[in-house]
Formats: structure tokens, sequence, C-alpha cells
């Protein structure tokens, strides 16, 4: 039994580490195809309006409703401590610091990492991956730095809207439902919130296009056997994605929380 | 010139290509035959480099490319135009970006001198403006004569056709013969064509190289390999089903495309 488990925990411990591998492999070789030229902006400047115009109406959307949750949820709690004036500065720093890079970022993973992956996972079944290198032409270099690029880009202003239509949200509720009065809520949301609350949500936001772009792309990549494949892999990319995304923001809460008390 | 010497490929324990030793003059089509799987397709990706042998050697115009690194095999690749089965045109783009696709990644032509390459490219495979059509208005032979003008648009001094004529009715395949023949003539290119269908075969070889359990069994003029009075060549250009090759054979060797 106790050996059983040994084995098939060194099993996903191996293929966690061999996953890993091949993304820092694709993340090298990225960043090397990033600096070789010819370098064409086109490519880059089409995947961009696809991430940031193209999904700015569903995030925004999300984090509207998400800022009226929260201060709703608050209200619940905060009216019976008398502490209703505390709602803004929790509907501000929850979505700068956390809401709103993770949902933004868990919204993208599922809108343009899925279409990454079905989209390259296409284009390898039916054989157009193999022309790009028949003709001289890295994949890497055509299909991964246009993407990769677009998302490490826009996501982060992506993210900057969400949080304020979340703030905004927030407002709508604590404005209309809780009698705060609007000079008092974007004053209480200003001075609860510091540089480091931006700056740590906006690194995350970072790290975050860098998984959805690398996972998106490397399960296109790899995927095989025609429309069933790609439909595996683009399931694949969504559930990996996600996994990490929340994974590594718990990892980056507890560098920022015990290393520099953010 | 193309040498092929002692080639081995296998996937996931099937010995695909098997000791392959090939030959291909400049300026000549060499037509291979053989049965589905038998390793044709994979020795035209092995040409190009998209897919690596385990062994052997591949020397294309002097140059050996087996264990070439990818920078150096690019400069190789430049001079040969592979015609993919199904087209393989990037879908994302129009059929004037398809064909122009190389010239937009490594010339810096002018706009318009672009254009009038591409266009010239279409109207050798007899197509006339249909640049800003999506690849998936085209039909069939359609796909087939864009892939073949976005190969020429290169000027390859090789050209690689695999299965250029599945797919296709019967009068498209006649022209896409006829096309082949034509490059050929007209462009002096070297030419390696991959098909089952005898009818290509004969109509557009220089010579015929039959695979078989991924050798070559058979290697001559079209008169030499119809008159052949090996068994399995006899069988596959009768299409037979009685012979040596049987149906459960493809267990043991091929079957990959």
């Amino acid at each position: 039994m106790i050996k059983a488990i040994t084995t098939r925990t060194r099993g996903y411990l191996t293929g966690f580490f061999s996953y890993a591998g091949e993304l820092s492999l694709l993340l090298v070789k990225t960043l090397l195809w990033t600096v070789t030229p010819p370098f064409n902006r086109y490519r880059f400047l089409a995947q961009a309006k696809r991430v940031g115009p193209g999904s700015f109406l569903i995030s925004s959307l999300v984090a509207l409703f998400i800022g009226m949750i929260i201060a709703l949820q608050m209200a619940y709690m905060m009216l019976r401590l008398s502490a209703e004036i505390y709602i803004p500065n929790v509907i501000a720093v929850a979505l700068t610091r956390e809401l709103g890079p993770v949902l933004t970022a868990l919204i993208v993973a599922g809108r343009i990492g899925a279409g990454i992956t079905a989209e390259v996972g296409s284009m390898v079944v039916s054989e157009q991956v193999d022309a790009l290198r028949a003709f001289a032409v890295n994949p890497v270099r055509y299909l991964v730095v246009p993407r990769f690029w677009a998302l490490v880009l826009m996501l982060p202003v992506l993210t900057v809207f969400a949080v304020l239509i979340g703030i905004f949200g927030g407002f709508l509720i604590c404005y209309f439902k809780l009698d705060i009065s609007a000079f008092m809520y974007w004053q209480m949301v200003v001075d609860s919130l510091a540089v480091k609350d931006v700056v740590t949500g906006l690194v995350k936001t970072v790290l975050f296009a860098m998984i959805i772009a690398l996972v998106g792309c490397h399960e296109g990549l790899k995927s095989e056997g025609g429309a069933d494949g790609v439909g595996r892999a683009t399931t694949m990319s969504v559930v990996r994605s996600f996994i990490m995304i929340i994974m590594f923001d718990c990892l980056f809460t507890f560098i920022f929380y015990f290393l520099f008390n953010a | 010139m193309i040498e092929i010497k002692s080639l081995y490929k296998t996937f996931d324990q099937v010995q695909v290509l098997n000791g392959l030793n090939l030959s291909v003059k400049d300026g000549e089509t060499k037509v291979i035959i053989g049965r589905s799987g038998a390793g044709k397709s994979v020795l035209l990706k092995a040409i190009v480099g998209i897919i690596r042998p385990d062994s052997g050697s591949i020397r294309i115009n002097g140059v050996e490319v087996v264990g070439l690194p990818d920078i150096q095999y690019d400069a190789v690749r430049k001079n040969i135009g592979l015609v993919f089965q199904g087209g393989a045109l990037f879908d994302s783009l129009n059929v004037g970006e398809n064909v122009g696709f190389v010239l937009d990644e490594f010339s810096r032509m002018k706009a318009s001198e672009k254009r009038e390459r591409v266009a010239h490219a279409l109207s050798l495979v007899g197509l006339k403006k249909i640049e800003n059509m999506m690849p998936s208005q085209l039909s069939g032979g359609m796909k087939k004569r864009v892939s073949l003008a976005r190969a020429l648009c290169m000027e390859p001094k090789i050209l690689l056709y695999d299965e250029p004529t599945s797919e296709v009715d019967p009068i498209t395949a006649d022209a896409v013969d006829n096309l082949i023949v034509e490059m050929s003539r007209k462009l002096k290119v070297t030419s390696i064509v991959v098909t089952h269908d005898m009818n290509v075969a004969y109509k557009v070889a220089d010579s015929i190289a039959m695979f078989y359990h991924g050798q070559v069994i058979a290697d001559g003029t079209p008169q030499e390999i119809r008159s052949s009075r090996h068994p399995v060549v006899h069988q596959f250009i009768n299409g037979a089903s009685e012979g040596p090759i049987t149906e459960d054979e493809s267990m043991k060797f091929g079957h990959i495309k």
C-alpha cells in the first residue's frame, strides 16, 4: 500500500518536474527568438489586439460583478460590527492585490489560452507547423513569440482596467445601498492602497501571462491525433493554466508576505 | 543531386526506414511508389529536416544534412520546396499571403514586386486572381495548386511532392500531373514525387523507385518497372490482392505517416 503510494507520488513528481522543464525550455527558446532578427511587429499587434480589446468586455464585466459581490458580502459582516466604513478599503486591497490579477488571468487563460492551444494544435495536426519548418521558419519564432509578448504586455493592462471597474462596482453598492458618500468611498480607496499593493498585483500578472502563453503554446505544439487530440490538448491547457496560476499566486503571496512584508 | 545511404528511422519500435539507399540526379524526376505507410512521406520529411533520421546519410547537393544544426539546415531548406499531401496552407492567411509567405519572411522586396511574383507563381499553376480568397474557400485541387505555387515562389532547386493527386478528381489529377512535368521541363528542378497511383508514376517519372519494408527493392525507368519480374513490384503495379504483399504485414512495417 505504502509502496504503491510512494511509486505513484514519485510518478507525479517526475511528471511535474519534467513538464516544468519543458516549459522552461520553451521560455528560453522564446526569449532567444525574441532577440533574433528579423522582427515582425504585425504578428505581435494582431495577437495584442486579440488579447487586449478582445478580452476587455468579459474581464470588465466579471470585475464589475465581483466588486459588487465583495461589497455586499462585506456589508453583511461589517454592518454587524458597525464597520461598514472600511468596506472600500477591503474592496480596493482585495481587488488590487489578489482578485483583480487572478480573476483576469483565469478569464484570459480560459479565453485566450484555450484559443492559442486550439489554433496551434490545429496547425500541428494539419501539417501547417511542418510547413513552417520546411520553409525554414522556426515555429517558436512564428507562433510563440508574438503570443507570449502580446499576453505579457496586455494582461497587466487588462488587469488595471479590471481592478478599476471592480472598485467602481463596489462603489455602486456602497453609494446606493450603504449610503457611503462618493467622496468618502474614493478617499478611502486611495488611502488604503500603497504602491507596493499595485506593484505586487502587476508583478503577479506578468507571471500569469507567461504561464498562459507558455502552457497554451506548449500544449498546442505537442498535440497529436487530429480533432480529438486538439480537443484534449485544449482541455489540458485550461486545466494546467488554472492550476499553475493558483499555485504561483499562492507562492508569490507567501514570498511577498514573508520576505518583503507586503 | 540527392544521395541517401543506409537511412534508418524508427517510430515507437516500428521500423519505417530500414537501411534505405536512394539517389536522385540533378534535374531528374524520381517517383517513389509503395503501399500506404511504407515510409515514403517520412523520407520526404527526412530530406527537408522535419523528421530527423536515427542514422544514415542524406547528402543534398554535396551537403550532409543528417545531424546538421537547424540554423545551418535552414540554408539548405531554402532551396527545397515541399508540396504537402493536404496542401498545409496557413488557415489564417489568404492565398496571396500563403504564396508570398517566404518572400514576406526572408526577402526585402517591395510590395509591388511581391505581388507580381505571387501572381506569376499562381499563373504557373494555372490560377489567376484568387489572391484574396481564403484556403477554406478552395477545392482540394486548388489547394494543391496553391501549395505548389507557394513552393515555386521560393524558386527552389528541389521540389518534393507528397501524394500530389490524392483526394482530387481524375481531371484535376491529370492537370496536376501535367504541372509536375511542366515544372520539371521549364524550371529544370530536381523532383521527388511520392505516390501510389501508377498512372501518375508512369506519366511524370524519369525513374521509379519502389519502397517495401523500409528499403528500395526496385529502381529503374518506368519501362523497367513495368516489365519487372520482382513479385512484390509486379503485385503492386498491377494492384493485385494476391501475392507476397499481405494485409497484416503492415502490422510489422510502416503505417506511420
